[in-house]
């Protein structure tokens, strides 16, 4: 029912009373307790908070690389804590993209097929084009076939970025994209994710450390020990 | 299908990672060896089809004490069977005053169905191909009867009752049945004169064999009919089920390189899982990329496995290639014991090693690859996140019954599949664990050590079970290749120098009791030293305390072989030489009947002093009382007879004589001599035989080393294996150590000591076990002296340690040459 609403009402991602816990070697430690959030479809929001306070967890349960305690998390009106890992690997496919701290690009592979291998895992025949396109967007134009080992950190981010969009997704999650990269390199890779985010209409939830990065968000999420204040 | 490509796109990026290389290397020496030996035995058996039906003389056989029911030729017919018939029975032959036991065999018009007869008009004159025997009437003899009865062609002989026109030599038969020592002279006779000759009478020793050929699947379905009708005195053989016996020493080679095939697969299976662990880990990182893009687990288990496929079925295919390659090297390495022509190999086997290549990948590399499936896509956040270990009887499990299966197929004995697993399986626990122990132990060690050692043992301490897997394929290879060489080298000395100097080297077979007295004086005359003479009378054990042997004896035993043939029955006063009584007591001047067993064959058919033994000698039985029971060596060169029977006993019997003698090799002319005095006396040169034997040993052994080359290869993809696992640790490590300040030599002489230490273990071990194993062999089951060889002690471990270390610095080249600000920037 809630679902239903939530689909009208446009509300990309909900969560309900999310919690998440694991058990260490003194006792049940709790990283994330009763997080209710609602983000509607366009919106940018920051995640902020001291390192350990538990930004890295939240956007994973966001994106469904992981699976909650307690609580419910709907994505486009569905509850993603009851699919299996094949449900949400789909819906990943579909919906999301990311951006990494540690660019996360496949060594083996050159820029090109990075891009296009998001594309190429839907089975869309226009691959080629749109991952070049996009490349040429970043500024990569002349580094197709480069190998992420031949690009500089900035470089393998921008190819990166290029593999986040280039599927369209509804919503993109990046965490510390810049945490790799040195001020100025850093500075205009978020200009163009911004400028990205702005041309495809996409949910931005982006954690950061830096509050001038946060501010140019819609809204801010403040993360202490695992709670939303 | 653009999963397929991605597939295809990823594997190719990869195809220049040392573990995709290596995987390939491994496959094909697997691949290519099991392909060998498939092509091999195929062929090998195929030769054996096309010569099984003519050596029965048919496509099938129904070999029968009494004359078949009429309806079973009348079925015969009714399925467009062609049928012949033979009957085969002895009988004792006198002309002129000697005595001979021939061996008759009637024929039917339509004999031979398959394969010719060969004949000769005369002792001069040229050989002749005959596609139908003796008319009536007459007798086609072999030679030797001819000069043991004083007859020649267009004499008269008589066989039982009935007179016959004697008008050809015989000089071949296709389907002549038994060894060529227990071969009796052949009289071919028309079956119209059989019953003429008055020998067939109730209780009387004939073989009938009803022949037939026609079309495969008519013979099908009359065997099909026939089996639930036969007594159990009547047997169906054909070409299928009944091929002739491959030599034993043929079959245990098929055996033996079956089973070294195994050896490789094994462990070129090593090396195959730890290169596909290894390719797994470092793709642990991109599958969790592909699992936070959306990929699920069962489509990224198909992405990583249809790669492997890939890799299988090119390397598969290169494999059977050069496997069709290494057959043809092994038969030339056998050709002298091989039966010509050789049959052409089926694709079926050349498809079989093809299998056994992708069946040996799924086997070993599967189980690392099912372990990119559980790679959680939190991965890209978390590092440290790592997939499940494998089920252990996953790893295990496919393996090891690819491996019994394989066994299996060699062996076709579950027993003995089962002791090789079992006994394979403790060695190698026993093995792993000492090797386990060992480690540990250096580990300890360790700390006190200086640099350049702990560097050094750090290579082989850095993961305990691939050191392990190293040391145990090196070891088990070469143990394998120290055995057969040694065995080989140790059977032919110790028996040259077993055998005295002067020890007899020629033996005589076939003396007529007349010639005796005068053989005896030209040995003598001619300064040739012999050995007694024994008289043989060929008869066969049929009855023990009146039950029949048949009953007695298990399948494929000594005593199981001894009661299917014609034995050599002899009498004698005194015990020969070198026989040695283990029951009962030697006779004195004691009355006939009286008999001596030999002791293995006593034993096979739990026979008795005191029991009652059953003989039957040309149709007419006789019985005679276990005196004594004899132990001998059959490898003095004298002869050596099952059963010696007390003086007198065998007197009713036709004999002829066997003895031995000594010819220095100035004196060999002298053969020509008594060959053209005794015509009708067969001599049989030891030295040649020995030549035989020691060619045949030789050839063996080659082929079998053959193949161990292939495992030794296997083991140098385990080392190389190995080393890839670490290379990148290793570089890594090498780089910061010469940031630091080491130099390239420390280094260098680091990696000489680890690898040298690796060979030198794997060799000392090797050497340790066979030794082991040899005077086990040489004491249990061969019984020749045991020597140890030390000059193998050094020999094995250095050579062993040299290979490795080349090959291993080789591997590990990178450490040094790559420039180490280049490394740490990587990072
Ligand atoms: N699987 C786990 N087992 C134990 N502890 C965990 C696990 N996952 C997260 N944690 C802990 O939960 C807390 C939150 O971690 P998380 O990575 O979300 O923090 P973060 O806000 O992203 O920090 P940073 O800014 O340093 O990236 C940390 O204290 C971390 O150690
Ligand atoms: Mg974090």
């Amino acid at each position: 029912m809630q679902a239903q609403i939530n689909q009208v009402t446009n509300d990309v991602i909900v969560t309900e009373s999310l919690g998440k816990s694991v058990l260490s070697s003194e006792g049940l430690l709790h990283i994330l307790s009763s997080i209710d959030l609602i983000i509607k479809s366009g919106e940018s929001i920051a995640i902020v908070g001291e390192s350990g306070s538990g930004k890295s967890t939240l956007i994973s349960l966001l994106a469904g690389l992981d699976t909650p305690s307690s609580g419910a998390i709907y994505l486009n009106g569905k509850s993603i804590t009851l699919m299996d890992e094949d449900g949400r690997a789909t819906l990943r496919n579909e919906l999301i993209g990311f951006v990494f701290q540690s660019f996360q690009l496949l060594p083996g592979l050159t820029a090109l097929e990075n891009v296009m291998l998001p594309l190429e895992l839907r089975g869309d025949k226009t691959a080629k084009t749109a991952a070049t396109a996009l490349l040429h967007r970043v500024g990569l134009a002349q580094r197709l076939s480069h190998t992420p080992k031949q690009l500089s950190g900035g470089e393998q981010q921008r190819v990166a970025l290029a593999r986040a969009f280039v599927t369209r997704p509804a919503i993109l999650f990046a965490d510390e994209p810049t945490g790799n990269l040195d001020s100025k390199t850093g500075a205009t890779i978020i200009e163009l994710l911004f400028e990205l985010n702005q041309e495809h209409q996409t949910t931005l939830i982006l954690v950061t450390h830096d509050h001038a990065l946060a501010a140019r968000c819609q809204r801010i999420l403040q993360l202490e020990a695992g709670r939303l204040v | 299908m653009s999963r397929f490509t991605l597939a295809l796109r990823l594997l190719w990026r990869d195809s220049r990672s040392g573990e995709l290389t290596l995987l390939i290397l491994a496959l094909l020496i697997a691949v290519s060896s099991s392909t060998a030996i498939a092509l091999f035995s195929d062929r090998l058996q195929r030769t054996m089809s096309h010569q099984a039906a003519e050596l029965l003389g048919a496509d099938l056989v129904i070999a029968s004490p009494e004359v078949i029911a009429p309806q079973w030729l009348e079925q015969a017919k009714q399925l467009n069977l062609t049928t012949a018939r033979t009957a085969e029975f002895p009988s004792v032959l006198i002309e002129h005053d000697e005595l001979l036991l021939a061996s008759i065999k009637a024929i039917s018009d339509t004999y031979p169905l398959r394969g010719f007869l060969k004949t000769r008009d005369g002792d001069a004159g040229t050989e002749t191909i005959a596609y139908h025997g003796p008319e009536p009437g007459t007798a086609w003899l072999d030679k030797r009867i001819l000069s043991a009865l004083k007859l020649k062609l267009g004499d008269i002989l008589t066989v039982g009752e009935k007179p016959l026109l004697v008008t050809k030599v015989i000089t071949y038969e296709p389907d002549k049945k038994g060894d060529f020592f227990s071969f009796s002279p052949r009289v071919m006779i028309n079956d119209l004169d059989l019953s003429a000759t008055g020998v067939i009478q109730p209780g009387s020793q004939v073989h009938y064999y009803f022949q037939f050929i026609g079309a495969d699947s008519a013979l099908v379905t009359y065997k099909n009919w026939l089996k639930p009708q036969l007594n159990p005195s009547q047997r169906v053989m054909d070409s299928q089920d009944n091929r002739p016996e491959l030599s034993s020493a043929l079959n245990r080679a098929e055996r033996y390189l079956g089973l070294s095939s195994i050896l490789v697969i094994l462990i070129a299976g090593v090396a195959i899982a730890m290169a596909s662990t290894r390719y797994t880990e470092r793709h642990f990182n991109a599958t969790a990329l592909l699992r936070c893009l959306g990929l699920k687990q069962r489509e990224i288990l198909w992405l990583y496995s249809s790669q492997f496929m890939v890799l299988g079925l090119i390397a598969s295919a290169l494999g059977s290639g050069l496997g069709y390659g290494a057959q043809v090297g092994l038969f030339y390495i056998l050709r002298e014991l091989l039966p010509q022509p050789i049959a052409m190999p089926s694709l079926g086997s050349l498809f079989f090693g093809f299998i056994i290549g992708m069946v040996v990948l799924l086997g070993f590399a599967l189980p690392p690859l099912l372990r990119l499936k559980q790679v959680s896509a939190l991965r890209v956040l978390r590092r440290e996140l790592e997939p499940r270990q494998p089920a252990v009887w996953l790893v295990y499990g496919l393996a090891l019954s690819l491996i019994s299966v394989l066994i299996w197929k060699y062996t076709h004995d579950l027993k003995m599949t089962a002791s090789i697993l079992g006994v394979g399986f403790i060695t190698l626990m026993v093995l792993g664990l000492l090797m386990m122990g060992l480690l540990t132990l250096m580990h300890k060690r360790l700390e006190g050590m200086s640099l350049l050692w702990r560097l050094a043992l750090q290579g082989l301490l850095r993961n305990h079970r691939a050191s392990i897997s190293q040391i145990l394929a090196f070891s088990i290879t070469l143990v394998a290749m120290l055995l057969s060489f040694n065995v080989r080298n140790d059977i032919i000395t110790d028996w040259q120098q077993q055998l005295p100097k002067d020890a007899p080297n020629h033996f005589a077979l076939n003396i007529f009791p007349n010639q005796v007295q005068d053989f005896k004086a030209e040995l003598k005359q001619l300064h040739i030293t012999g050995s007694e003479f024994y008289p043989v009378v060929k008869g066969r054990l049929t009855a023990i305390n009146d039950q029949t042997v048949q009953k007695r004896a298990s399948k494929d035993s000594q005593g199981d072989n001894a009661i299917h043939r014609d034995l050599s029955l002899t009498s004698a006063a005194d015990l020969p030489n070198e026989n040695k009584l283990q029951a009962g007591e030697w006779w004195l001047n004691s009355p006939p009947g009286l008999v001596s067993v030999e002791q293995k064959l006593a034993e096979s058919l739990t026979i008795k002093v005191g029991d009652s033994l059953t003989f039957t000698v040309a149709s007419q039985q006789f019985h005679a009382t276990v005196a004594n029971i004899r132990s001998l060596r059959w490898d003095t060169m004298k002869p050596n007879f099952y059963m010696v029977f007390s003086p007198g006993s065998l007197d009713a019997y036709p004999s002829t004589f066997i003895t031995s003698f000594y010819l220095a090799e100035s004196q060999k002319e002298l053969l020509n001599t008594l060959v053209k005095k005794y015509p009708s006396t067969t001599i049989l040169e030891v030295d040649l035989i020995l030549q035989q034997f020691k060619t045949l040993l030789t050839q063996l052994t080659q082929a079998i080393n053959f193949l161990l080359y292939f495992a030794l290869m296997a083991g140098f993809m385990v080392l190389l294996a190995a080393v890839y696992a670490t290379l990148d640790q290793r570089i890594y490590e090498g780089a910061l150590m010469r940031t630091l300040g080491a130099s390239r030599r420390l280094l260098r002489t680091a990696q000489f000591i680890e690898f040298s230490v690796l060979g030198l273990m794997s060799g000392v071990l090797a050497v340790v076990i066979s030794e082991f194993m040899l005077l086990a062999l040489y004491t249990q089951v061969l019984h020749i002296s045991y020597h140890p060889r030390f000059y193998l002690w050094l020999l094995v471990p250095v050579t062993n340690a040299v290979l490795i270390c080349v090959v291993g610095c080789w591997g590990v080249r990178q450490v040094l040459n790559k420039p180490p600000l280049q490394v740490l920037r990587a990072l």
